[in-house]
């Protein structure tokens, strides 16, 4: 063990720390109130609180807080794929931002998924008792297992952080297991959100009701997580006043413009295969051509050019179109399609509304407080 | 083998005394009701009302109008796509038919409210902590040799609770002995993979406008929550393959890193 009370401080250069700005204070108040509205919701239940009912059991939570949620959150395990399977350790910088976030995206998941359980203090209750028949019975053992991956994820920079030495030494030796298991609970889980779809077809649009949900989902969220690096990697940076890894991010945009090329061309075979009728004017139509053209088409459009992987804002803007697109999908696939057949509407309430964006919010300031706190980036890392 | 409940909406004549037996039996709270566009009551199916008849006017050949009276609750799926989608297993089908709800497993998910392809599980919205309410198929009662509540309550033999296949049988035998009157098809018998609740009709659902109340006609034959059982068939073998191609290629990368930096050296 080394010795405790004399650890070095880490190194902290953030200009302005401490300081309370307009935006934090903002944030705060966000999750004031999100804490407000989630006693609200506790006491007076579902009905009262939301604008869910038995023609919309699922609404705003299950599309973001959930499904979104956890596909934005997909960095975690494309970027340790990246680095430790396929051995591209030039990335390695982008790696433990990426862990951070994909951690505070299940946690959003997972508090999203209490407020919005009936019993939320049954939430342990698939631990224990179980239906090996059923997608979520599975999607919730693997986002347990995966979140306590991240969780030891990062357990281990705390302990670099505390100069523990030998148990960080323990855990880099057992790390390719835990790099595995990562990958293949993601894989799992990632594709099994959009294979929950597959017992609904009847009421779902043609558009998204596919038997190839579980690929389409695992792709998208392969996207909406190397999107969601790219955006985070460099709007930190303008916000530690740092420089972006603008040495690696163009060749990582190349990356993501194929793999929305992938997922392109997987939409359009399915839709071909099944024989969807593509061709309308109807809302859901539009909706589906907006997904389909504005962003995945065009995102991989725009990382086609040289100029735009080479420039901070066409990044910006690629990666955040792209990621627009995982989250929109999202969207459509458990209401828009789902409201075609509907003869009722549902818009969240308040309280539905207050819950997602304060856990936006506390995911931002949790993950100020992790950046500040912990080894994160590549400077800090004691070699 | 199986219990079931043959339906013949020729025979009903839309009193509603299974609805109030239903509520008697299970204790359910009236609620007060408002105006329909026909003369059906209560308006939807919910956490109090595990049942209701459908009031509709349908257009003969000749031009009249002429009633039809749909009772609805549970279907007690052979294959249920609930009790495929329930995550801890709350919602099971017993061998006798009724496919029944544990109170003290539930996690309020809703699941199998998005998965029931007859929009049947209903949430207790006004409750805090709710739970999942549906018609049981009075298992309570069949527990104890008595039948249905509601079957047992109707007066003109219009629900006739029975073993599923000799019902069946007699479906097809009164189909057969007044041709024209019955739609030639059982509602029930293979739709969604069978159930326990069996209609004749004598028109399609279709015709009645009712295929998107509950009663889809474009359901199939294949049990919709064996896509899941299906889907999780394959997981151990995803799991599998992804494993194994993990750390297989994270040594092989590794490898063909060290030698190429080898190479370098050399050079
Ligand atoms: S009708 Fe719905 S709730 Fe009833 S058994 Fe079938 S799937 Fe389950
Ligand atoms: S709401 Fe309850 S019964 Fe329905 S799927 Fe979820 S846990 Fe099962
Ligand atoms: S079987 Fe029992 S619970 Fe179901 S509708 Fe009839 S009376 Fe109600």
């Amino acid at each position: 063990m080394t010795q405790s009370g004399t650890t070095p401080e880490l190194k902290r250069w953030y200009p302005g720390e401490g300081k309370v700005t307009p935006f934090r204070l903002a944030l705060y108040a966000l999750v004031m109130l999100g804490l407000i509205s989630g006693a609200i919701r506790l006491f007076f239940g579902l009905g009262a609180t939301t604008n869910l009912n038995d023609a919309y059991p699922w609404g705003l939570w299950i599309s973001f807080d959930v499904l979104a949620g956890v596909a934005l959150a997909g960095g975690g395990f494309t970027m340790a794929a990246t680095i430790y399977i396929f051995n591209l350790k030039k990335f390695e910088p982008l790696l433990r931002p990426a862990k951070i976030s994909a951690f505070l995206g299940y946690l959003m998941f997972v508090i999203g998924l209490f407020f919005d359980l009936g019993q939320p203090w049954r939430i342990w209750h698939p631990m224990i008792m179980w239906n090996p028949n059923s997608v979520l019975f599975e999607v919730a053992w693997c986002v347990m297992l995966y979140t306590t991956v991240l969780g030891i994820d990062i357990f281990i920079m705390a302990l670099e952080r505390w100069q523990k030495h030998d148990w960080v030494k323990f855990f880099r030796d057992i790390y390719l297991v835990l790099v595995v298991a990562g990958v293949i609970l993601s894989t799992l889980h990632q594709s099994s959100l959009g294979a929950l779809y597959l017992l609904l077809p009847e009421k779902m649009s043609d558009l998204w009701a596919s038997r190839a949900i579980g690929p389409l989902f695992f792709t998208s969220a392969v996207i909406g997580g190397m999107s969601m690096i790219i955006l985070e990697s460099i709007i930190s940076a303008w916000a530690y006043k740092r420089k972006p890894e603008m040495d690696i991010l163009p060749s990582f945009a190349k990356g993501l413009g194929l793999v929305l090329l992938v997922y392109f061309a997987m939409k359009v075979t399915d839709l071909y295969a099944r024989g969807a009728t593509v061709w309308s004017l109807d809302a859901p139509h539009l909706a589906f051509y907006f997904e389909l053209f504005g962003c995945v088409a065009f995102p991989a459009l725009l990382l086609y050019f040289h100029e735009v992987r080479n420039s901070q804002k066409g990044l910006l803007w690629a990666a955040g179109i792209a990621a627009f697109g995982v989250v929109f999908n999202r969207f459509n696939v458990s209401l828009t399609s789902y409201g075609g057949y509907r003869t009722f509407s549902y818009f969240p309430s308040l309280v539905e509304i207050i819950i997602t964006l304060s856990l936006i919010a506390g995911g931002i300031l949790i993950f100020d407080f992790l950046t500040k706190n912990l080894p994160v980036y590549k400077s800090e890392l004691a070699e | 083998m199986s219990k079931a409940v043959l339906i013949d909406t020729s025979k009903c004549i839309g009193c509603r005394a299974c609805q109030v037996a239903c509520k008697s039996w299970n204790d359910l709270p009236g609620k007060s009701t408002t105006f329909s566009d026909t003369w059906e009551n209560p308006k939807f199916l919910d956490s109090h009302n595990y049942t209701r008849v459908l009031f509709r006017e349908i257009s003969q050949p000749g031009g009249d109008l002429k009633w039809q009276f749909i009772k609805r609750q549970c279907m007690h799926c052979l294959t249920p796509a609930c009790a495929s989608a329930c995550p801890v297993g709350a919602l099971i089908r017993l061998p006798e038919g009724p496919v029944v709800y544990n109170d003290d497993k539930c996690i309020g998910c809703r699941y199998c409210m998005m998965a029931c392809p007859f929009q049947i599980p209903k949430f207790e919205w006004e409750s805090a902590v709710p739970l999942i309410r549906k018609c049981t198929f009075c298992a309570d009662r069949q527990a104890m040799g008595q039948e249905p509540a509601c079957t047992s309550s109707c007066p003109t033999d219009a629900l006739l609770f029975g073993e599923r296949d000799k019902l069946l049988k007699e479906a097809h035998r009164r189909i057969g002995a007044h041709p024209g009157k019955y739609y030639p098809e059982v509602y029930g018998e293979r739709t969604g993979g069978g159930a326990s609740m069996l209609y004749l009709t004598t028109a399609s659902f279709d015709n009645i406008g009712i295929n998107h109340l509950g009663f889809r006609t474009d359901l199939g034959d294949y049990p919709h929550g064996l896509y899941g059982r299906e889907w999780m068939s394959k997981v151990p073998w995803v799991a599998l393959t992804v494993g194994s191609l993990a750390v297989g290629l994270h040594y092989l990368n590794k490898r063909r890193a060290q030698v190429q930096s080898q190479e370098h050296k050399e050079e």
